[in-house]
């Protein structure tokens, strides 16, 4: 048996010093912010001046009552959430399957299939607005080659087009993460269940079904909850894309919150909405916790 | 022999889905070496029938783009540094060294990774106005420590947490102090670690959209992701082709990290993120 490690001096002190810069500039970044905004989200704050007057809970009353937009903004972020969820675990587990088979140029391939999770959200939205061009792109001299549309179509600029575009564009970018986490335990299944499996006399589905699946299920859940969460918050995308249009129909939370602060110059309404989307965010992470430590 | 098919008939299906996968950059590529009358043509080809390079000239000569590109790879190395320091220290407390609250403190790391930016921005942009930071280069590092930091960390942790504790208990027993067993035994057992993180960090700064809109406002330091966007509203008419060299060019660090040192990045993914 091996020894514990032995304690030495400075091992008591040392913990805390060398977490400490780390302590320090989260609670400058974060800490302090986070308290600002609580703070701020009980003002009325115009945001040019900054001139700023105490409104209570006014704030909150306005954005959950029925002038407010949080209700039908909770609604648009949560089935943006879900499809484009959706979307890449089929697609990303699908390829994960593909991948793991032995492929010509496995490499190269990994390479392609990483490359939209990486590129800048900007380039990945500049390529797609190229291609959903009404005129010249891509998309709509395609489907029109192909005959399956008469007349160009408005991809981001009409309802539910909008939507849907923002969705597949999501997915299309974010789908890499699944495919990388459930390639690595797939590496990690070994072959003799997919033997036995087969002696069973289990076709290609039931081998899915009965020893894949069970086996990548753990690593499925974790990653529904962290992209669940990603997606959730997630900004740049839309915001580029659509920039929360047609009028809201594609105006997530996130999009509500930037657009109060600059665009309404209503600083403190924006941050109660922040506030009132952390809360249901802290959902998630509860649920993350919870299912990382059921693991252990 | 139906082997052989199988394979040959999954490689096609598989590469099939990828090359649809890849097909928007495909495009982007082709696009930017298309002359302009190709591009807005009604009967376009896949590939450019005379590639021509005139678009990136224009970019390089004509445009901000040579300011941004520099400003954004003094943002993203002066993040990484910053961050990787920290964090790696952070990590080796986090991991190895026992004390009260080190749970706590894991947590709440946890949880501001997690935490959307766009909570934070109103708050820093308060901040850096009244310090004066506003339109500043270091502004936007010190912002984007807000999230580099804690995905930092919690890949670092993973990573030094996953290194067998025997080999640094040996060094321990042969009289080294724990700093001195931390540089000379721990640090070089994490460096493909730390190589992982250094890159994700430099990626997550180098693409980083929100926190540029806020909180700079001036084109002498703005970084590429805003910078660029400028370019697209600015124009008149939109010149795709030129967009499109811009999003190549903007995408070469990562198109060299993909190619030489990929397994870094995959490595990171199986680290931080899926494991708790």
């Amino acid at each position: 048996m091996m020894a514990a490690a032995p304690k030495l001096r400075g091992d008591g002190w040392l913990g805390p010093l060398l977490i400490a810069p780390v302590v320090v500039v989260l609670g400058a970044v974060i800490g302090y912010p986070l308290f600002t905004a609580l703070a701020l989200s009980l003002f009325e704050v115009d945001t040019p001046t900054l001139r700023a007057s105490f409104a209570g809970i006014g704030n909150y009353a306005e954005l959950l009552g029925p002038g407010g937009r949080f209700w039908p903004a909770l609604g648009v972020t949560l089935v943006w959430t879900a499809a484009t969820l959706a979307l890449q675990i089929v697609l990303g587990v699908a390829m994960a399957l593909l991948l793991n088979r032995d492929l010509w140029l496995r490499s190269l391939a990994r390479s392609l299939v990483l490359f939209p999770y990486f590129v800048s959200t900007v380039v990945a939205v500049l390529v797609w607005r190229w291609l959903f061009n009404d005129l010249f792109g891509l998309a709509n001299q395609g489907l029109m080659a192909l005959g399956v549309i008469e007349a160009p179509i408005d991809w981001l600029g009409t309802m539910p087009n909008a939507l849907l575009s923002v969705i597949v564009v999501g997915a299309w970018k974010f789908f890499p993460f699944v495919v990388i986490a459930v390639l690595a335990r797939l590496q990690t299944i070994p072959e003799s269940l997919y033997d036995a499996a087969r002696l069973d006399g289990a076709g290609a589905w039931g081998r899915f079904r009965d020893v894949t699946l069970p086996q990548i299920g753990e690593v499925l859940g974790i990653v529904v909850l962290l992209r669940a969460i990603w997606d959730f918050k997630e900004f740049d995308l839309i915001y580029l894309l659509t920039g929360g249009g047609p009028v809201d129909a594609t105006r997530t939370l996130p999009l509500i919150v930037y657009q109060e602060a600059f665009g309404l110059n209503r600083m403190g309404m924006a941050a109660a909405y922040a506030v009132a989307m952390m809360i249901v965010m802290l959902g998630f992470f509860v649920a993350y916790r919870l299912a990382v430590r059921g693991r252990l | 022999m139906k082997g052989r098919l199988a394979r040959w008939g999954w490689s096609l299906f598989a590469w099939g889905l990828i090359l649809l996968v890849a097909a928007p950059l495909v495009w982007m590529v082709a696009t930017s070496l298309k002359p302009e009358d190709e591009v807005f043509s009604l009967e376009p080809a896949l590939l450019p029938e005379e590639p021509t390079l005139e678009h990136y000239a224009t970019l390089l000569t004509e445009t901000g783009f040579a300011g941004y590109f520099a400003n954004s790879a003094t943002i993203a190395t002066a993040t990484t540094v910053v961050v990787v320091v920290l964090a790696v220290l952070g990590a080796f407390s986090l991991a190895r060294l026992r004390y009260r609250g080190r749970e706590t403190i894991a947590s709440a790391v946890l949880l501001c990774y997690m935490l959307p930016s766009v909570v934070l921005i109103i708050p820093l942009y308060l901040m850096m106005v009244k310090l004066g930071l506003a339109n500043t280069i270091a502004s936007l590092v010190i912002a984007y420590t807000s999230f580099a930091l804690p995905y930092a960390l919690w890949l670092l942790r993973t990573f030094m947490a996953a290194i067998p504790a025997e080999i640094e208990q040996a060094a321990l027993i042969d009289g080294a102090s724990r700093m001195g067993a931390f540089f000379d035994v721990l640090l070089p057992q994490a460096l493909p670690g730390i190589i992982s993180t250094a890159l994700f960090t430099f990626i997550l700064a180098w693409n980083e959209y929100l926190f540029a809109l806020v909180l700079v406002n001036a084109d002498d330091v703005r970084p590429l992701t805003t910078g660029v966007m400028t370019m697209l509203v600015s124009g008149f008419n939109i010149e795709w082709s030129l967009l499109m060299a811009a999003s190549v060019m903007m995408s070469v660090p990562l198109i060299i990290i993909l190619a030489f040192l990929q397994g870094y990045l995959v490595k990171g993914f199986g680290a931080g993120a899926v494991k708790g």
